[in-house]
Formats: structure tokens, sequence, C-alpha cells
């Protein structure tokens, strides 16, 4: 109880600590938004027009340190004000209408390339130098070593273009009215097909590789050969003993992972035309939009630690090292 | 085994992912569609359109919002009238004609008789002076209006504190919203006017999910008869990319973003239905010469960078052959109408003459060296930068060649591309050499000499202005503009205009490069009734205030 109090305490001071940082940064860029608004669209206006606008969005600088406590106190009632690239739609709008998909396509890729990473590791490290062993590693991080845009525009040309079995692009056919019956469920899947393929594609090698070494290692401890000499089937020693331990730094990737889908998944979503949160994010820090800024990087550190509160919790039960008294 | 496997944690972490799947959906599903936007197969079709800018869509209608949602002034919005600078004819549209006082002081619009915004209220002055005064309040601008009067329902003037005729075009584009809603909140600028309320053909707002959003029929529109699409549908992408792909499988009607050697990408592929008209109507791209630097003040060094200049090659190679070379009045061909051929004909600083810019630099001081490098009367190598942003890839272009043409007199230009917000706030501080720019592409040319010629928005290295960036400032263009804007008889205009070109030629404020292109593409395949070459009674862009007479010729096909 006290580790988790513990814990807590620490999580509350990071978080602290990334609001304020949050705050700090990006108005330590140079420029400001209007103008750089202005910039991006070459659109022509008078000075008091400039001026006008600067009012109207609320950007005409004040003294910082009020200000800075006014967002303390902004954070705590949820509300992050008006997005300026988006003017007048509030910052929790922007980001709820999109974080939903980004959240789909982000866990959908990383739950099948944690399965399926995880497993080809297990089965390559259980028959070390073996088929798998010696082709999957160096083709999975050879696959994964390629730009990832330059993966998905080959993947779009050979399936979407070519080929025409999977959808080329948005997150659901268009004209459809979402609702939560088969039709559309199925058509959002259709649609998920490529993104997540080259997602996963991508990130493959890593979760395999990693789990394949942490399984070589475990392997060789006293208990497997224990296990062997007792006359437990192979694959049961295999999943239940020495999965189940080489699993431990697998689950603290995959909550770290989980919490950094939140920023979005920029390239797919340039790529396929998949709504979320990347592009969003980039148009933001472009165009020096505080308020949108602030509001997705306080939701990416929020989700990051919770995401890893959440694995600390699941270590504890997972590993019974780690708990204390 | 891996049954086995599937058991305990991972079958509940499988479990999760396909609960949470669904879940999601079903969250998504949850936002507030509307009504039934499907295609159904028995009522006309939608006319789909790429928005390439955005990535995704927020519902956001306020027509006096800087980001507002695609369509909204196009659309839902209407003004009372609408230039086309395709032919330089000026529509009438929620107003029927209008009329500037004797001492070009006041102007009187008549509107028309029944029109109705979408929510069955008739549309009277009322709406038109609260929409002016809005936009003053809240974008600023309209500064030389005095007084809005509404003597009654279909009549409005305007009294303006100076005369300026431009104002028929700034307040005739003005959109229009209903004074019945608007001045009923407390804060319209921060509106999101998620139902909007307009006097447009297609105003209803249906289905309106992030990658996309429909626009149905008006119920209450003023032509009836032109509505004959069943809707507006805008998708949303993230980059040109996408938007060219769904243009290239058909997916969509009418495209407005730029595609390289569209004819062999786009048109190939459908003959009979694509087509793509690129006019030349766009704003003029200037090459400007920071004026307050003592090499770019001297009108002989600007004129014989001019004559370096290869125009034909950068239009053919940096802009795709899609521009039209500049001339001696550096106008585009939006003012066709306007452009003075005597000063055309004697145009001698725009056409590449390698020979003629060496002399021109010799005599302004500017010998060559032993290895062949000019140097300026100073003693210094002539050297200086061409400040262009890094996304505008034919932009780039343009300025690499440049670059290289101006080796050929012996000058090393170097170009810097940094990102458009660096480059654009070097401009507006007046802290760079030189710079592609863009310009006013306004109904008249007032403000585009105004911008490269007037005093009225110099302003000093260090102090920021918005305009005039190279400043540049000729009391005799003063005159001219002064004149310009206080006389509202054409025969004169045209005359002021005709001797604003020839001090232009004379003075060269800037090098004109090319007239811009107006991207547009379309297929005939669902709709036909599209401007073109020949019938150019709008322009093909989805995001100009013509686009609502594109909205209105439309039909269906077959």
């Amino acid at each position: 109880m006290s580790f988790l109090l513990r814990r807590l305490g620490f999580y509350l001071l990071a978080f602290w600590a990334s609001i304020t940082l949050n705050f700090l940064l990006p108005r330590l860029m140079p420029g400001d938004p209007v103008t750089r608004m202005l910039s991006r669209s070459q659109q022509r206006l008078e000075p008091q027009q400039v001026e006008a606008l600067r009012t109207l969005m609320g950007v005409d600088g004040g003294p910082i340190i009020p200000e800075y406590f006014a967002y303390l106190g902004r954070i705590l009632t949820g509300d992050f004000g008006m997005s300026i690239s988006r003017f007048p739609t509030p910052v929790s709008e922007v980001i709820a209408s999109q974080l939903p998909w980004t959240l789909l396509l982000g866990l959908t890729s990383l739950i099948i390339a944690v399965i399926l990473g995880n497993l080809l590791g297990i089965l390559a490290a259980w028959r070390r130098g073996g088929f798998l062993d010696s082709i999957a590693p160096p083709l999975l991080v050879f696959i994964g070593s390629f730009p990832y845009f330059w993966l998905a525009m080959g993947a779009l040309y050979i399936f979407g273009i070519n080929m025409g079995v999977a959808p080329m692009r948005h997150a659901f056919s268009v004209g459809l009215v979402p609702g939560f019956n088969l039709v559309f469920i199925l058509d959002v899947a259709a649609h998920l097909i490529l993104p997540a393929l080259t997602i996963v594609l991508v990130s493959l090698g890593g979760w395999m590789l990693g789990m394949r070494n942490t399984m070589i290692a475990t392997n060789s401890e006293d208990y497997i050969l224990m296990a062997e000499a007792k006359g437990l089937r192979p694959h049961r020693i295999m999943l239940n003993y020495a999965a189940r331990n080489a699993m431990l730094p697998s689950v603290t990737s995959m909550g770290m992972s989980i919490g950094f889908i939140v920023g979005g998944a920029l390239l797919t979503e340039v790529v396929f035309a998949y709504p979320g949160v990347g592009y969003q994010l980039l148009g933001a820090v472009q165009g020096l939009d505080y308020p949108l800024m602030q509001g997705m990087f306080l939701t990416i550190t929020a989700a990051v630690l919770i995401a890893n509160f959440l694995v600390d919790l699941v270590y504890v039960r997972l590993d019974p090292r780690v708990r204390k008294g | 085994m891996i049954i086995k496997y599937l058991r305990r944690a991972h079958l509940a972490v499988a479990a999760t992912a396909v609960a949470g799947t669904l879940a999601l959906s079903g969250c998504v599903a949850s936002n507030p569609g509307g009504t039934e936007g499907g295609n159904g197969s028995t009522s006309a079709a939608f006319l789909t359109i790429p928005r390439e800018d955005m990535g995704t869509f927020s519902r956001n209608f306020n027509p006096f919002s800087p980001n507002a949602a695609p369509m909204t002034g196009q659309s839902i919005y209407e003004s009372m009238l609408v230039y086309n600078p395709a032919n330089g004819d000026t529509v009438p549209w929620l107003a029927t004609d209008w009329s500037t006082g004797k001492d070009g002081k006041s102007l009187t619009f008549n509107l028309r008789d029944n029109v109705k915004f979408s929510d069955g209220t008739p549309l009277t002055s009322k709406d038109v002076k609260l929409s002016v005064e809005l936009q003053k309040k809240l974008l600023g601008g309209f500064d030389y209006v005095k007084s809005i009067k509404t003597p009654d329902d279909s009549t409005v003037e305007f009294t303006f504190k100076k005369a300026f005729t431009p104002a028929l075009y700034e307040l005739g584009q003005q959109v229009i919203v209903p004074a019945h809603i608007w001045s009923k909140f407390k804060k319209p600028g921060n509106e999101e006017n998620p139902k909007p309320v307009g006097t447009g053909p297609y105003t209803e707002v249906a289905n309106f999910q992030a990658q996309s959003f429909e626009l149905g029929k008006n119920p209450n529109y003023w032509q009836a008869d032109k509505q004959k699409l069943g809707g507006i549908r805008m998708l949303a992408f993230a980059g040109n990319d996408g938007a060219n792909l769904a243009a290239i499988s058909g997916d969509v009607d009418w495209t407005q973003t730029y595609m390289p050697d569209i004819q062999t990408t786009y048109v190939d592929k459908d003959p009979e239905h694509r087509h793509f008209w690129f006019p030349t109507t766009g704003a003029e791209i200037n090459w400007q010469l920071n004026t307050t630097k003592k090499d770019f003040s001297d009108v002989r060094v600007r004129k014989a960078l001019s004559m370096a200049v290869d125009r034909d090659q950068v239009t053919k190679v940096g802009m795709s052959g899609y521009a039209k070379p500049a001339d001696c009045t550096g106008l585009s061909n939006n003012y066709d109408k306007w452009r003075d051929t005597a000063v055309v004909e004697k145009c001698d600083w725009t056409k590449r003459d390698v020979e003629g810019a060496k002399k021109l630099l010799d005599e302004a001081g500017y010998k060559e060296n032993a290895q062949g490098q000019r140097t300026t009367p100073a003693g210094k190598p002539f050297t200086f930068d061409i400040s262009v942003g890094s996304s505008s890839t034919d932009w780039l272009s343009v300025a690499n060649i440049i670059a290289q043409n101006l080796q050929d007199v012996g000058i090393k230009a170097t170009v810097d591309s940094p990102d458009w917000a660096s480059v654009t706030a070097g401009y507006e501080t007046g802290e760079f050499d030189t710079g592609i720019v863009w310009t006013a592409n306004a109904p008249t040319p007032y403000q585009y000499y105004l911008n490269l010629m007037g005093s009225q928005n110099v302003k000093p290295v260090g102090k920021q202005t918005f305009d005039n960036y190279h400043r540049f400032s000729d009391k005799k263009a003063d005159e001219l503009l002064n004149k310009f804007v206080s006389t509202s008889d054409e025969g004169e205009q045209k005359q002021i205009v005709n001797d604003l070109q020839a001090r232009y030629s004379e003075l060269a404020p800037v090098v004109p490069l090319f007239a811009g292109p107006e991207w547009g593409a379309y297929t005939t395949e669902n709709f036909v009734g599209w401007p073109t070459e020949e019938n150019p009674y709008a322009t093909l862009s989805n995001r100009a205030p013509t686009t609502v007479l594109v909205l209105t010729s439309l039909e269906p096909a077959n």
C-alpha cells in the first residue's frame, strides 16, 4: 500500500513538472500565432486587422506569471481554452473529435504487434538456431528499418491501387453514417487494414527481438532445467514458465508505447488520410497554436503517466519480487 | 498450445482489445451525426470535393473566423455581388444593382426581393448593416465607412469619410449573416455556429465527421431552379498527395490542388471526362529586392537583375509550364482589361538580355573583377540571398533558376529556404536581401500598385509591416493612387491606371516574374456545366467568391 502511495506521489510530482514545461516551452518559440497564420495562408490584411485578430483570439500578450496561475486553474477545471489554428473551436472539442480514431488505430496496431511479436520471439528463442530463429529476426528488422512513409506508400500502391484489396483512405466509407452496427464496424475494420498493417510491420522486429533475447536468458535458468527433468511437456514449460518470466520487460515497453499512442501517427494520417491528432499536432506546432499545443502535450503526458502507473500496478501482480513486505 | 497461451492474461488482453475496438467505434458513432446523408440511388448525387490543408474538420461555420470550415463563405453564406477575375465581370447576386454618389463618398445597394435565409426569414438591409459592422468590429478593416443607413428593407446606403472606389468590391463581397441570430450573440467572434443559417444554395449540415461532412439543399433558396446538386460532400486530407490520389482514382469531382504533370497523371486516365484549366489570373509572383539596401535602391541595378532572369525557363521548368511570364506592367492576367498595350510594346527590361544587363550593371558602377565576379562600387563582391519558403517546391525551383541565371552576369546569389514563417518574419521587419513574394489580387489594380509603390504601408527596417515588404515609395505614384480612389468615372480610372503602369515600368520597384495560375481540375462523369477557357463564367477555385457561381451552374450529367 505504501508502495502504491509513494508511486502515486511521484507521478503527481512528474505531472506538475510536465505541465509547467508544457506552459513554458511553446512560449519560448520565436514569433506569434497570428502572423504565422497569416504567412501560411499568404493572406493580405491591414495592420489594424492583424491587431483585431490578436484581440479576438486573446494573444495580445501580457505578464506571464498571472497567465501561468490562470493556466493551472483552468487545467484543474479541464478548460483548455480555444484553439487558435481552429478558432473558435474549443481545444477539448478539437482533441475529443479526433482522439478516438487515433486510439483505435494505435491500440489495434500495438496489440497486434505485441502479441504477434512476442509469440514469434518466444518460438524463435525456444528453438534457437532453428529456421524461425535464423530468418525472422533479420528479416523483420530489415523491414522495420525502411522509412515508414516509404513502406506506407508502397503498401498503398501494391494493395490499394494495384490489387485493390483494401480501402485506400479515411477511417470509414464516405457517406456511411457511423452507428453501432455490424456494417459500420466491418467497414471501419476494413479501413484499418492498410494503416495498421504498415505500423505493425515496422514495429514487429523490435518486439520480436526483445522477447527473444529475454527468453534466451530465461531459458538458461536452473528452474527450466528442473522442469525439463521433471518431465513437463516442452510447450508447457515454454509458455507457463519461461515466457511468463521473460514477459516482464515487454510489459514495461508496452506500457510506454500505450502512452505515446495519443501523440498520433502523423505519417499514417498523411499517407492514408486517416483522421487523427498527429497532423493536428504538427499544424499546432507550426502555427504556434499555444492552447492546442498545451492541450495535446498535456494529453500525451497524462496518457504516458497513467500508462506507466498502470504498468507499475500490473508489474507488482506479475513479479512477486517487486512487492515489499 | 496456442489456446493455452491464449488463456489467462493474454486472453484478457485480446478480449479487451476487441471490446475496446467495438466500444471506440461506438464512441465515434455517438457523434451527433445528423440525418441520414447517404448517397441514395434515386436522389441526385453529391458533389465531392477534397480539402487537403486541414487533415480533419472541426464543426465551425463562423464566417468571421479565419479558420471556418470549407464552403462556409461559398455555399452557406453569400454576398451582394460576385467579381469574376476570369473575365472581369461583376455579377449582381444578393443586390440587383448599386450606385455611387457623385463625389465617390457614398454607395447605395438595392437588395434583391424574395431572398430568404435557410430558416425562412427574409433578407433585409438590416442584415447587411450588421454583417459589415461585425466584420469591422471583429476583424478590422472598413475604416473608411462613416455610416450605414437602411432607409427601407431593400436599400443599404454607405457613406464614406473619404472617396474610396474599391469599396464597391470590399463591401460587395462581404458575406451577409442573419441579423436576427447574430445580434443575439454576446461574443460573435467566439461562436462556433454549428447549425448555420445563411442564404446560400447548400446550407444544411449533415453527417459531420472528422473526415468528411455534407451540406444539403437550402429549403428556402432564392434560386431554387439552380439547386441541381443533391448536396456537397467535403473530404478531409492531410496534404496534397492524398487529395490528388483521390482525384486520380475518380473518387472526387472537383479539385483545386496543384498536380504535377496533370495531363498524364490525371487527365489521361479518363480523357473523355477529365479536364483541367489553369488560367493565369492568380496573383502576380514577384522577386522583391529590399530597396532599403544601397545596392537595390538603384533602378539600373533592379532593371539589370530583371534582364538577367530567363522567365521562359522559370515558367517552363520551375512552374511546369503552368505560369505566364510577366511583362513591364507587372500585372497578372486578372487585370487584362486594365493592361496598357503601349507600355507592353515599349517593354525592354522583362525579357532575358544578358548583354543589356551587363551593360546596365557596368553603367551603375558594378564592374566585373578579374575572376568574372561583379563587385559593388565600394569594391565588395556583389552577392546576396534569395529567400523563399521551403514548402513551396515550385517557387524553390524558381529561386534556383534565378540564381543560375545570375551567374551569367557574374553575380553569385544563394537561395535561402527556411520555413515560410521565418521568411515572412524577415520580410515583415525588412531584414532580408531579396525574396520570392506573392502580391495582392483584388478586383482592381489599386491594392496591387499601392503595395508596390505607395508610401502608405512603408515602415522603417525593424518595424513590422504586412505590405510593401521591399519598402519602396514614390510620390508620383501616391498622387495617382489617391486620384484613383476618388474618381468613379471609368474612363478616368483607366487613364490613371495607364499612368500607374508607365510609372511602374519606369521605376521597376520589384522584378515581376510570372502571373500565377489558379489551379482547378474536374471530371464530367457526374456533373456538367463547369467553367472553361471558352466559357469563363467563374474560375475553377472551390474556395473563392466565384465558387457559388459554379455551384449554381452545375447539373447532373445525363
